[in-house]
């Protein structure tokens, strides 16, 4: 008999010899060396058997009697120092063993962040029995905390087993969604709130800088200084293929062992297998491809032919309760085309992505139903354009599943509010519905909802659709855009009762029907957002305009506007210099413009960042003249100079300027005040018109001066200038907070009626609130879009030549 | 794990029955008495009306019902249970939205050595507490029980609590949180079964049942996920998880999705899937690897039998 020594006892050297005994039992002697004290277990159960949903027992592919049984001298708990293959010996920690035929199965090891503190007792991998019953210990101390690092397949999988062993959990993930590698961002959302849902909390975009403790774990810093205090840490962070001793054996090693499709290494009596090779270029980390290596190595050492191929993979989260599944490749591509169905009220997720005629890859959350058999369609890349229509419905699509546009509605739990002026749940709704209220009226009358303001009304209809089924027919309304069924008012609205608070959250929750939504959803729905969770939602300069991404108007010529602010369209001497400097500097153009401005005309690209900074200099900033959100407070001289002036419009003017510069707002806001009736700041035309009188301030509201041309309505009269400020302040953020994205005032005022309005910001607890939520907002928005890209980008607006002084960076 | 088979002399539930609405009032649909032909009998002869007895009262209250002591009590069969040593029991309502499908009534007898734990938590606060349950012998357990109460997402009734999904653990004593854990060790218990208990009106409940190695509640324990979001359309289950004494692990190894399968109407959990209401079985051949008795019990989540799990001694 030829003499077989194995190196390791793992998943893959463990299957090899399975088959090697199935199918001849009498070719070789066999020797097994492993590391661990222990022979071959299934290695992807030590996760349940780390929540307890499994015991070690159970998962024990190979007991004493099966090695006895095959007559397999075991040596276990002894790792293998060297090989010598000219001698053709493996020298264990006990001793040398001769080979005829050698087999390399020694797996991975986990990588671990060598930030400081990463040796401390008490950082533990996730890879055997030893790291699992350690993880066991740590939970058992009262109000134990972990912190696992990494949010994949192995890191989330510890988190649930440690939460499930009663650990207060909190997992770290660099990516801003978890299991990037296998999941889209919506997928990525849905896991997040379900683990979320289970106590455990995740930190996405989080960077370990360092562990601290003293002679053990007690704390993870982060690099954004956050300090999580920790008993246990979990690096879960990916996985290195263990290749020492084969590297030391001068094997031929690329990343790790190279093998050819037999599984033989670079000496023709040695093998590899498992986690610890390469073939063409490919690293493994999943079981299934290395099954088929040990099916191949068993048949090579039988001196039988077979060929490893490299197959597409899937991936199963092991998270009770969890259903993800995702397969092949859904990088969004040129010539790719997605598929998506979304059920939010099952928080079912699905996207098929195609290219061409054929399904290259796969993400389903919540309905893992048939995606053995879309896997299937990925693996044999077969030709899908005959079924292309109902493909998302599966095999056995009937002809009539397809997605309820209602689902969101339905999806509302009954404490989900829906009129937002009068405070009034789904609940309330149904219930009255339940009580024979069965038109809008009648709600209206019943329960106040949609009675006010009206923002609500398709909500309240939805809810009535839902609630009495056929029996109610939903006037027809315009959705955002193709990509949705719901009108901007009720995205508003859903966007806060169901605090959504990022875009994955609104796609997903309210069952947007394209990965990302589209040029036309992505601005609104970024306002939305920005607006209703200032301190929660990170806006996203990808949605939007291609002049606010820029922070600038691109001319004609392609070349920039540049427009610093002027305080209420004051100005000095100093200013002036430095903008005839920068003119002269830069070569541009200088208008006087409409709003009491300087704009600076035909600056090239590449000079933003100067001018910017030169601007900054002497004390300006961006005058947001491309922005949806405050341009300009025109004013007029006002009692200051003017024999006329009532008030100090220009004061005024100045301090209204300084407290809402920044804000975003749905159009475009404009201002002006004029210190008497005679209006030199052409007040009357403006979204928010001030006119001082003697009396005090005449607030009008809702004024244009474009293609439509509108005198403002009087919203108020206030004796103070302190009023004055805290009504525009009030109406502006109850402007943001309500408007459909893209309507200037004056539209918004005519579908809410400026009654509705008088009465919110006239209401001195409601004014209070709203003050204070645009002050919030203000705290993270106010501030210089200039000086901020000056000192973070200015090395992205080089010209394009300049790419030189990239490399010697 | 122990492949001999010394069918235990005690055993920790002696009664299971299943009780279908018909009409106004509930009838007995089947039952598993062990040798107690008389109590059996005295149920024959029995019906609830909703409220009535302990079926009718966790019909009514729409929550499961756990009674200790039948003297003086709301029971109906009293003189008959105490004539065969039962002293206590647990009503399980199974809803299909508000639709009663059935009560499923496990009796269990009192004595020193009988130990394991059948418990109803109830969602309180943002905790699930105790409701209540029967420990038999286990005092010091049912001591610890009563004082412990779990978030979300921690130990066997947090964890089914928030992956709305039945829970099987092994090794009670070497986890399970972290004061019950050390208790459950003492008290000898190995396998825990959780299990939400869907009621109208969104109350949480979960019903853990707890088994230990000397008088076992099963020496069989499955997991059949029946959902469409696992099997599409077709009216099937898989086995995502069990353990038997006899058989070892029943579940998938490579996490492959090659679970085992069961269409409706196909063998005891297929009647559960084709009816939707529990299954008791007692006494019978074909019953999986040669047990004597069964329990399936189906749960009815959002509109559709999510899972089926069952029981066998
Ligand atoms: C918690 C967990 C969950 C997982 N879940 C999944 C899953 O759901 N699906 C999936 O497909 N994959 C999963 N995996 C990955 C899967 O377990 C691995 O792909 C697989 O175990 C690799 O098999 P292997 O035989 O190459 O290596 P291993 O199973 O790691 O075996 C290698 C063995 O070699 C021994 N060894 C190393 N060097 C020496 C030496 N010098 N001398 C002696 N012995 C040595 C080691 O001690 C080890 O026992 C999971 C992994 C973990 C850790
Ligand atoms: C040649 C390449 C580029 C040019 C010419 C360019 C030019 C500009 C200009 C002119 C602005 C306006 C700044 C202002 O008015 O304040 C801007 C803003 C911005 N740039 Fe670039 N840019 C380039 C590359 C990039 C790249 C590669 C990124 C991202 C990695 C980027 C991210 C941004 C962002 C996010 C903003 C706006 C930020 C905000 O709204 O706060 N740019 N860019
Ligand atoms: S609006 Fe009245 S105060 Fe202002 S400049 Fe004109 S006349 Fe003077």
């Amino acid at each position: 008999m030829q003499k077989l020594v194995v190196i390791g006892a793992g998943m893959a050297s463990g299957r090899l010899l399975e088959q090697l005994f199935e199918a001849n039992p009498d070719a070789y002697e066999v020797t097994l060396f492993n590391a661990e004290p222990r022979g071959n277990y299934n290695r992807i159960m030590l996760s349940p058997v780390l929540s307890g949903e499994k015991s070690y027992a159970e998962i024990v592919t190979h007991d004493d009697d099966w090695y006895a049984g095959n007559k397999v001298t075991c040596r276990f708990g002894e790792r293998v120092v060297s090989v010598d293959r000219e001698r053709k010996v493996v020298v264990g920690e006990k001793g040398e063993v001769p080979y005829d035929k050698l087999v390399f199965g020694t797996g991975s090891s986990a990588f671990i962040i060598p930030c400081p503190g990463h040796d401390l007792p008490g950082v533990v991998a996730f890879r055997d029995l030893e790291d699992t019953t350690a993880m066991t210990e740590a939970s058992g101390t009262p109000g134990g905390r972990a912190v696992v690092i990494g949010g994949g397949l192995l890191g989330l999988e510890a988190a649930a087993a440690l939460r499930m062993r009663g650990m207060d959990v909190t997992v770290l993930h660099l990516s801003g969604h978890l299991m990037e590698r296998q999941l889209d961002e919506a997928a990525g959302y849905l896991l997040q709130k379900d683990l979320e849902k289970r106590g455990i909390t995740v930190l996405t975009k989080a960077s370990t800088k360092m562990i601290q403790g003293d002679g053990k774990v007690e704390s993870v810093l982060l690099e954004d200084g956050t300090v999580l205090p920790a008993d246990i840490v979990v690096m879960a962070v990916g996985i290195r293929p263990q290749v020492q001793l084969a590297k030391e054996s001068g094997l031929e090693m690329g990343r790790a062992i190279v093998v050819d499709a037999q599984m033989r290494t670079s000496d023709p009596s040695v093998f590899a297998v498992g986690e610890c090779v390469e073939f063409e270029g490919n690293l493994f980390g999943l079981v299934a491809p290395l099954y088929d290596q040990a099916k191949v190595l068993a048949k090579t050492l039988l001196d039988e032919e077979d060929t490893f191929k490299v197959k597409q993979l899937s991936t199963k989260l092991k998270v009770t309760g969890c259903d993800l599944f995702s397969a092949g490749d859904f990088a969004e591509g040129e010539g790719r085309e997605d598929i998506v169905f979304r059920d939010p009220a099952r928080g079912v997720y699905k996207r098929l992505v195609l290219e061409g005629d054929k399904l290259v890859g796969a993400v389903f959350y919540g309905d893992t139903a048939d995606s053995n058999w879309f896997f299937g369609l990925i693996r044999d890349g077969e030709d899908v354009s005959d079924m292309r229509d109902t493909l998302i419905f599966g095999p056995s699509f009937q002809g009539g599943a397809t997605a309820d546009p209602l689902s969101a509605v339905a999806a509302l739990p009954p404490e989900a509010e829906i009129c937002g002026c009068n405070g009034v749940c789904k609940g309330d709704i149904v219930a009255a519905i339940e009580g024979g209220a069965t038109d809008l009226a009648a709600i209206k009358a019943t329960t106040k909802a949609s009675a006010s303001c009206g923002t609500c009304t398709g909500l309240v209809e939805q809810v009535l659709s839902v609630t009495l089924g056929d029996e109610f027919v939903i006037p027809t309304v315009q959705p955002i855009c193709g990509c949705c069924d719901l009108t901007h008012e009720d995205v508003r609205r859903l966007i806060k009762s169901k605090e959504l608070k990022s875009q994955p959250a609104v796609w997903q929750e309210l069952g947007w029907k394209t990965v990302n939504g589209c040029h036309v959803c992505r601005p609104a729905v970024n306002f939305y957002l920005l607006a209703d969770w200032p301190l929660d939602y990170q806006d996203d300069p990808q949605s939007r305009f291609v002049n606010e991404r820029n922070h600038a108007n691109i001319q004609k010529d392609g070349t920039y506007s540049v427009m610093p602010r002027m305080w209420g369209g004051m100005t000095d001497a100093n200013e002036l210099r430095a903008i005839a400097d920068a003119a002269d500097k830069y070569g541009a153009a200088v208008k006087v413009t409409g709003g009491q401005r300087i704009d600076l005309l035909g600056v090239k690209k590449e000079d933003l960042p100067a001018i910017w900074s030169d601007l900054n200099d002497a004390g300006m900033v961006s005058g947001h003249a491309y922005s949806k959100g405050l341009r300009t407070v025109k004013t007029c001289v006002g009692s200051d100079w003017c024999r006329f002036g009532t008030q100090d419009s220009t004061g005024l003017g100045i301090k209204l300027e300084k407290r809402l510069w920044g804000s975003w707002t749905p159009h475009k806001v404009k201002l002006a005040v004029s210190g008497c009736p005679r209006n030199c700041a052409e007040a009357t035309c403006k979204d928010v018109g001030i006119i001082c009188v003697d009396s005090g301030y005449q607030i009008g509201v809702g004024g244009a001066a474009g293609m439509d041309v509108k005198e403002v309505e009087r919203l108020v009269d206030v004796r103070t200038e302190e009023e004055a400020i805290d009504y525009t302040v009030a109406f502006i953020q109850l402007y943001r907070e309500h408007a459909k994205y893209l309507d200037r005032p004056y539209k918004w005022l005519a579908k809410v009626g400026l009654d509705w309005v008088k009465e919110q910001v006239g209401d001195p607890a409601t004014r209070a609130a709203l003050i204070e939520r645009f002050d919030i907002s203000q705290s993270v928005y106010q501030k210089d879009p200039w000086a901020d890209h000056v000192a973070t980008r200015r090395r992205l607006y080089a010209p394009i030549a300049d790419l030189t002084l990239e490399a010697a960076e | 794990m122990d492949t001999t088979l010394d069918t235990p002399a005690k055993t920790f539930i002696e009664v299971t029955e299943v009780w279908v609405p018909d009409g106004d009032r509930l009838k007995l649909a089947e039952g598993n008495y062990g040798g107690l032909e008389e109590f059996a009998a005295a149920s024959r002869r029995e019906s609830f009306a909703m409220g009535e007895g302990l079926p009718g009262k966790a019909w009514a209250e729409e929550r499961p019902v756990v009674l200790k002591g039948f003297d003086g009590s709301y029971f109906k069969r009293t003189e008959a249970a105490t004539a065969a040593g039962l002293t206590s029991a647990v009503a399980v309502p199974v809803f299909d939205g508000k639709t009663l499908k059935a009560v499923l009534v496990v009796l269990c007898g009192d004595d020193d050595e009988r130990t394991g734990a059948i418990e109803v938590w109830h969602e309180q606060d943002g905790l699930l507490m105790l409701d209540d349950g029967y420990y038999g012998a286990a005092k010091h357990f049912e001591w610890v029980s009563q004082h412990t109460h779990f978030p979300r997402g921690q130990g066997l009734p947090g964890g089914v609590w928030s992956s709305e999904t039945p829970i099987l653990m092994r090794d009670l004593g070497s986890g399970y949180r972290f004061i019950r854990a050390d208790s459950a060790a003492k008290a000898g218990l190995t396998t825990g079964l959780g299990l939400p208990i869907p009621v109208p009106g969104g109350k949480t409940f979960v019903l853990t049942l707890l088994s230990a190695k000397g008088t076992p509640i099963a020496r069989r324990f499955e997991i059949w996920d029946a959902r469409s979001a696992r099997n599409g359309a077709a009216n099937e289950a898989r086995l995502i998880d069990g353990i038997c004494a006899r058989e070892g692990a029943l579940w998938d190894p490579d996490n492959a999705g090659n679970e085992r399968v069961v269409k409706a109407w196909q063998g005891a959990i297929g009647r559960v899937l084709g009816t939707g209401v529990p299954l008791v079985e007692g006494g019978k051949p074909g019953l999986a690897n040669g047990y004597d008795s069964m329990v399936a019990l189906p749960i009815h989540l959002d509109g559709e039998l999510s899972h089926v799990v069952a029981w066998y001694l």
